[in-house]
């Protein structure tokens, strides 16, 4: 994941995916992390449904944290793509950006 | 041509700390020549079916890996296929007979998993997903979970109706001596474990395991070589895959692997039976989610409709819950259940006149499908 050539080549990928906006339509909450995430963990994974049916895993930020997420349904709420850190970065080598989805909330009203 | 298993082995599986993967191979291919009453002389090909080697063990080139171990200086292959790595090395294994370039050959199935961090395994496992999978954090578990809550959400499933195929499972394994589970376990238990990736929690889950499997394929039956006696022997009727994307969200319906379907229906047609006529069945459960979906999807029910089933026998080895998932061996090792099943050597887990049985293997979400149907 941290090959620099490989995190460049996939910025084409990314740009086409910023600012969409879709809906969830399957969630979990990971709680036994990959490496390189436990620092997140607790976390939701969500799939998201953009207008035009195409559909992406993404881990869902913003929230406050992954144990609230588990005491409420996500199924249906409305998601954006946003750029983020996706892992914890490693001591030496870049910091792996990518996508994650944050909820769409009307101005001013917080979680 | 008709092809035939004539011997059939596996390891105990489990957290076998004093086993290598050399010496868990050698066990299970001993045993398995043993079985077919075969001298490995006669072997002339090797089909290793391993996912994890290489990202754990730092050791790839498993072919000639194995075949130095066993002596043996033949055509020798690893396959490939995250978790269905066993049912295609055992594919490619057939279709080396039936091509007539070999005559008697072995599938080997072998894993070693409980040597790394849960972190590392759960990492290296991730190998079988998406990169998109793997920039969001997923686990195989939580790809698990979304398929779970996608089902729950369609059908009125509930974490109850998903509990009852662990405890199911962990009662069949209490049975079977090779596996690494002999504990009954409740529905409460189930329901009591800790969260893993919701809704899906440690007792939903198949463990971390070693392990290993071999099976002996061949054409040869009672002309020369000593392949076995008539009655010994469990032909294959029917040996099928099918792919579908990679990652979950670009599958076309997240409550159905169309993988499965279609190695499923391929299967049946070829081996010209029906899902009615399937006596004894092993079938992918890495999670108890995935048993429902995999006897919906091959065609015993309906969509919705699992706890209906009464005709036939799932899981009989403890499946990957009870029994263990080392995950290259589990396809072989769910062949090996149901040759013991049709040979009426299953002991206290006998299915009754077992005649017909079927296997299903499933790699990463769902992204590649193995069937097999054999009949004594």
């Amino acid at each position: 994941m941290n090959s620099p050539v490989k995190i460049w080549r996939n910025q084409k990928h990314i740009a086409a995916l910023l600012g969409r906006e879709g809906k969830i339509v399957s969630w979990t909450i990971v709680r036994v992390p990959p490496t390189g995430f436990s620092s997140l963990a607790p976390y939701p994974v969500v799939i998201i449904e953009f207008s035009d049916g195409k559909r992406i895993t993404a881990q869902l930020a913003d929230l406050p944290s992954g144990r609230q997420a588990g005491q409420m349904d996500l199924v249906g709420m409305k998601v954006r793509v946003v750029v983020r850190r996706v892992c914890d970065p490693p001591t030496e080598g870049i910091i792996p950006y990518g996508v994650k989805v944050k909820p769409c909330l009307p101005a001013g009203r917080h979680l | 041509m008709k092809v035939y298993i004539t011997g059939a082995a596996t390891t105990k599986f489990g957290e076998l700390w004093s086993a290598s993967p050399r010496s868990l191979a050698r066990e299970a291919v001993t045993n398995a020549l043993k079985d077919a009453k075969l001298s490995v002389k006669y072997i002339q090909a090797l089909f290793v079916g391993n996912m994890l080697s290489g990202m754990l063990g730092g050791q790839e080139h498993l072919g000639a890996f194995f075949a130095e171990e066993l002596g043996l200086s033949v055509a020798a292959f690893k396959i490939e296929g995250a978790c269905a790595s066993g049912g295609l090395a055992l594919h490619n294994a057939i279709n080396s007979v039936l091509s007539g370039q070999y005559d008697t050959v072995v599938a080997l199935g072998v894993e070693k998993m409980t040597d790394h961090k849960p972190e590392d395994v759960a990492t290296a496992l991730m190998g079988a997903g998406s990169d998109e999978e793997r920039a969001a954090g997923a686990t195989f578990p939580g790809l698990y979970a979304c398929l779970a809550r996608a089902h729950m959400q369609a059908f009125g499933t509930t974490e109850e109706d998903m509990a009852a195929v662990a405890v199911k499972n962990h009662f069949h394994a209490s049975l079977n001596p090779n596996a690494q589970f002999h504990s009954s376990i409740t529905i409460e238990q189930v329901m009591r474990s800790s969260k893993i990736a919701d809704p899906l929690k440690l007792l939903d889950c198949s463990p971390i395991s070693d392990g290993a499997a071999a099976v002996i394929v061949t054409n040869k039956l009672g002309t020369g070589l000593p392949a076995g006696k008539a009655g010994n022997r469990v032909q294959i009727l029917a040996s099928t895959v099918a792919t579908d994307t990679l990652g979950l969200a670009q599958r076309e319906n997240l409550t159905e692997l169309k993988a499965t379907k279609e190695a499923g229906k391929k299967a049946f047609h070829i081996a010209g039976v029906s899902p009615k006529d399937i006596d004894v069945a092993e079938v992918h459960d890495c999670f108890t989610i995935a048993e429902i979906l995999a006897m919906e999807d091959l065609g015993f029910c309906k969509k919705g409709k699992v706890g209906t089933l009464k005709h036939l026998v799932v899981n009989p080895s403890g499946g990957l819950k009870g029994c263990g998932h080392p995950v290259g061996a589990t396809g072989i090792k769910q062949v090996v259940e149901i040759v013991d099943q049709l040979r009426g050597r299953a002991g206290a887990r006998q299915v009754k006149n077992a005649r017909v049985g079927l296997t299903h293997n499933v790699g990463g979400s769902g992204a590649t499908a193995v069937v097999h149907i054999l009949k004594i």
